[in-house]
């Protein structure tokens, strides 16, 4: 990361803005760019959070021009961006560095075009040769265009500029094809050029997660195996699989969801202290939680793994037809829509203490939390109470919607001699009258200013796969009998709730 | 916003808590409301029309700085000594389901000798262990009674420097003040002190800071020997405060050093000269740097506020780094021109903030702001050489 001393950013209550650059979008036409990627961009301009002279060259197959561009991302802005309508004014502003670049993957004469682009870019609007490479395309496309980047010599930049690459999710199928692709991306890269992005990461209240634990002094004495009896996970999702139904059929819960977004929030809310706030600290410390991760042979899913896939039902008093109806699904599928987890974590922190983790589709509610339930008191002083009257502390991490932190503890019922738990309730919508930036928004900014914390690690992500490939092939080994085995509307199969009762627990109540 | 009752002086305490319990009552839905207090905000000004504009401002505020509000309108020359006080909640609108959060407000209406019973009221209205902030709404804010009897409590004092009577001789005792306060020579009372006027120059310092975020371009920033700040002087009234805040700023973070008596006036037009220090070749020259504050008369109802910032480096490779308003109002125009290098041009959001997103700014920091007291201090220097209200 460049470190400029300039002397007028001291006191400046906003951060830095990075150097002009230029952010090539392999993949423009498809809908990332226009839903996230550009809205993102655009919402940074508005913020004035990006320099003069920005530039985005969109790279894809179809045969547009610059303006044809610029009007499909307008219209995704337009539909997408949280600072509602675009501005007309700062719209042709930014519009003005937007350029679009047809051509295949793998055609080596669309990059050559691309190298002359890029050049006069720098010549034109002072981008001094720093450049984003997104890789925003389909999976299969990225050793093509790692290759023909390197064959072109767009992974090093001239005029001593910076080129960085984002690579999206899903980075591998599996612990071996993960590992390939780390040795395709690094025969062209070096490691602190590549910036794999998982944009669960870029949330708020996931960054928050480290703040509230390493700058509250009362709660990390309480963070282990003494104080807490479990730990639940869940990103619950309330759609189908709409469109992605040919994608999410090679893929499922397990990949999509687990391998990275909740094995991240694994790892923020167990790992140590880091030593210092920067890249290297932060996910040395992750990756020390997910190799003390118990790893879940295939002979024990069945033990510590719990699946399901939805059948016909309705969200939110809409129809929604079964998994296997879905276009693009095999009628036949096996693939999970819904995966709950036991995870221990093996040190001295964490030992004996469950991690529960669950995912799924066509679920009733879009929500995300981490909850941690702490052990019951050991003794009951209040004898008019019964012990199973007295409901555990639990502290909530909500990450989506209504963000915040809610901490459940049990008081006295005014002149009743009962014990009913109340719950402390910290919102950020309402403690900061601020809107929280999108996801997208940090992560490209923390790229463009050479900051990786927020990014995955080459050994985080082969880490996790090594977690997540013996479950997968546990499942392979013994294919689920009872596909589809939960209405879609519901949450999640009857066996997902026997899972949990045989530990003598259950799921929480979202 | 629940509307204002008038109360017995001796029993706000108790109205208030009488105005929670009926809140709570009364809330849709019987949901929860959430009385959440993160400071204590004491507003005093003298002019009821003012007072109903800090009114709206706080009511604003509630959503990121809920607070017990006191506000003071005193009006001393009034011929009879009369003191009323007033309870009133400041909620915000709560979606369905969600609590709704307040916070609360005690207007005092004092009048001819009861405004000096004020101070002992307000003491005594303070929710302890918050913050206690003084906003000072006065044309001559440092000689309010209110601050010398309550700066032993307050921690913060916020006032406006556009709003002064005498724009340069108050910003000259804001900067002797600031440099007490930040030695101790107030002994326990040490309160940082914050100004509207250089809260809503953040956006302009930020764009001309980004300027220089990038490689290339930073070498020149220590080039820099040409300033030019140029401002809207409404209906012929010359407020050079923000252009003088503005060039402190510049001062102080380039370590650029007033020379005595070096200032000239021409018609409206001010310009100081300053010392930098010396760059490249022939590192013991001395080098110096002229900053123009130049007054564009606007017609009645235009607002004061700046309309340009250029900075150029003449001596040598000549470049140029401009932020000025856009045509299209709530906009800024940034342009760099480099000799030989096509110029760089980008259309910034830059709206002036209203009264409550300058307060809520202030109203973020925990602390003195270090580099608002750097430009003080400078920017207090070189009206000092000024002398006079132009």
């Amino acid at each position: 990361m460049s470190d400029l001393p300039n002397p007028l950013r001291h006191g400046l209550r906003i951060g830095r803005t990075p150097e002009p650059c230029t952010v090539v979008i392999f993949g423009a036409s498809g809908d990332l760019t226009s839903r996230k990627l550009v809205p993102a961009l655009y919402n940074l301009a508005h913020e004035r959070r990006l320099p003069g002279g920005f530039s985005v060259v969109g790279f894809a197959r179809r045969p547009w021009d610059d303006a044809q561009f610029r009007q499909v991302l307008l219209d995704g802005v337009n539909a997408n961006s949280r600072s509602g309508a675009v501005e007309a004014e700062l719209w042709a502003s930014f519009a003005e560095g937007i350029h679009y670049q047809p051509g295949n993957f793998d055609d080596p004469s669309a990059y050559a075009r691309l190298v002359e682009r890029l050049a006069e870019l720098d010549l034109r609007r002072g981008t001094g040769g720093n450049r984003v490479f997104y890789l925003a395309t389909p999976p299969e496309a990225y050793p093509d265009i790692i290759r023909q980047l390197g064959a072109h010599g767009l992974h090093q930049s001239p005029h001593g500029g910076w080129t960085r690459i984002i690579i999206e999710k899903p980075f591998g199928r599996d612990l071996a094809s993960a590992q390939a692709l780390n040795q395709q991306v690094l025969a062209v890269f070096a490691e602190p050029q590549v910036y794999r992005i998982d944009h669960y990461l870029g949330k708020e209240t996931v960054q928050n997660i480290m703040v509230f634990r390493f700058a509250n002094g009362i709660f990390e004495p309480l963070w282990d195996r003494r104080s807490v009896d479990h730990v639940q996970i869940t990103v619950a999702e309330n759609l189908g699989v709409e469109d992605r139904g040919g994608y999410y059929d090679h893929s499922g819960a397990l990949r999509d969801m687990i391998q990275n977004h909740l094995m991240q929030l694994l790892a923020l809310v167990a790992m140590e202290p880091p030593v210092s706030y920067d890249a290297d600290a932060v996910r040395d410390e992750k990756v020390k939680v997910l190799r003390a991760v118990r790893r879940i042979r295939p002979e024990e899913v069945a033990t510590y793994t719990v699946r399901g896939q939805y059948d016909a039902g309705s969200l939110s008093g809409r129809p929604l037809a079964g998994y296997r109806d879905e276009r693009g699904v095999d009628p036949a599928s096996q693939t999970e829509t819904y995966v709950g987890l036991k995870l221990f974590v093996e040190n001295w922190r964490w030992a004996g203490v469950p991690f529960y983790l669950r995912s799924g589709k066509a679920l009733p509610r879009r929500v995300s939390e981490i909850a941690i339930q702490f052990k019951t008191v050991p003794t009951m002083l209040f004898a008019e109470t019964p012990m199973h009257d007295i409901e555990p502390n639990v502290l909530a991490i909500k990450l989506q919607p209504d963000e915040g932190i809610t901490l459940k503890f049990g008081s006295k019922v005014p002149g009743q001699p009962q014990i009913r738990p109340v719950t402390m309730d910290f919102r950020y919508g309402t403690s900061f009258g601020v809107a929280s930036p999108e996801a997208y928004e940090r992560l490209l900014l923390d790229c463009m200013l050479g900051d990786s914390t927020l990014f995955t690690r080459r050994d985080e992500v082969e880490a996790s796969w090594s977690l997540i490939t013996p479950i997968h092939q546990g499942w392979l080994a013994s294919p689920a009998q009872s596909f589809p085995n939960y209405e879609a509307g519901s949450w999640g199969p009857n066996s997902a709730d026997e899972f949990m009762a045989r530990d003598g627990r259950t799921w929480r109540r979202l | 916003m629940t509307s204002m009752t008038m109360v017995e002086i001796g029993a706000i305490e108790r109205e208030l808590r009488q105005l929670w319990s009926e809140s709570a009552e009364k809330s849709p839905d019987g949901q929860a409301v959430i009385r959440a207090l993160t400071l204590n905000l004491i507003a005093c000004t003298h002019d009821a029309e003012h007072a109903d504009r800090m009114t709206d401002a706080i009511q604003q505020l509630t959503a990121s700085h809920p607070s017990r509000a006191i506000l003071a309108l005193l009006q001393p020359d009034a011929p009879e000594p009369r003191l009323d006080g007033f309870v009133q909640a400041n909620c915000l609108l709560s979606r369905r389901g969600t609590p709704q959060v307040c916070g609360e407000q005690i207007t005092l209406d004092a009048r001819g000798s009861a405004v000096q019973q004020v101070a002992s009221l307000i003491l005594a209205l303070l929710v302890p262990d918050l913050p206690v902030v003084l906003w000072l709404s006065h044309p001559d804010p440092f000689d309010a009674p209110l601050l010398a009897r309550l700066r032993s409590v307050v921690d913060r004092v916020m006032v406006n420097s556009q709003a002064f009577a005498q724009p340069t001789k108050e910003l000259v005792r804001m900067a002797e003040l600031e440099r007490t306060v930040s030695s101790g020579g107030l002994a326990l009372h040490t309160f940082a002190i914050s100004d509207l006027t250089w809260a809503s120059l953040t956006a302009w310092r930020e764009l001309t800071a980004q300027f220089f975020d990038t490689r290339p371009l930073l070498p020149h920033l220590r080039r820099i020997d040409h300033v030019t700040i140029t401002y809207q002087a409404p209906n012929g009234a010359n407020n050079p405060v923000a252009g003088l805040l503005l060039a402190g700023w510049l001062a102080s973070c380039l370590a650029w050093v007033p020379l005595e008596d070096a200032v000239s006036i021409e018609a409206a037009q001010i310009r100081f000269h300053l010392r930098r220090p010396a760059v490249g070749v022939g590192t013991g020259a001395i080098r110096l740097v002229t900053i123009d504050l130049c007054p564009v008369e606007a017609g009645i109802g235009a607002m004061p506020g700046l309309l340009a910032l250029h900075l150029e480096a003449l001596d040598g490779i000549t470049a140029s780094f401009r932020v000025e308003r856009a045509e299209t109002p709530g906009y800024a125009l940034t342009t760099a021109t480099i000799a030989g290098m096509e110029p760089i041009s980008r259309l910034a959001r830059c709206e002036e903030p209203s009264l409550a997103d300058l307060l809520a700014a202030e109203l973020r920091l925990r602390h003195r702001d270090q580099t608002f007291s750097d430009a003080l201090r400078v920017a207090g220097l070189l009206a000092a050489r000024l002398g006079r209200d132009i």
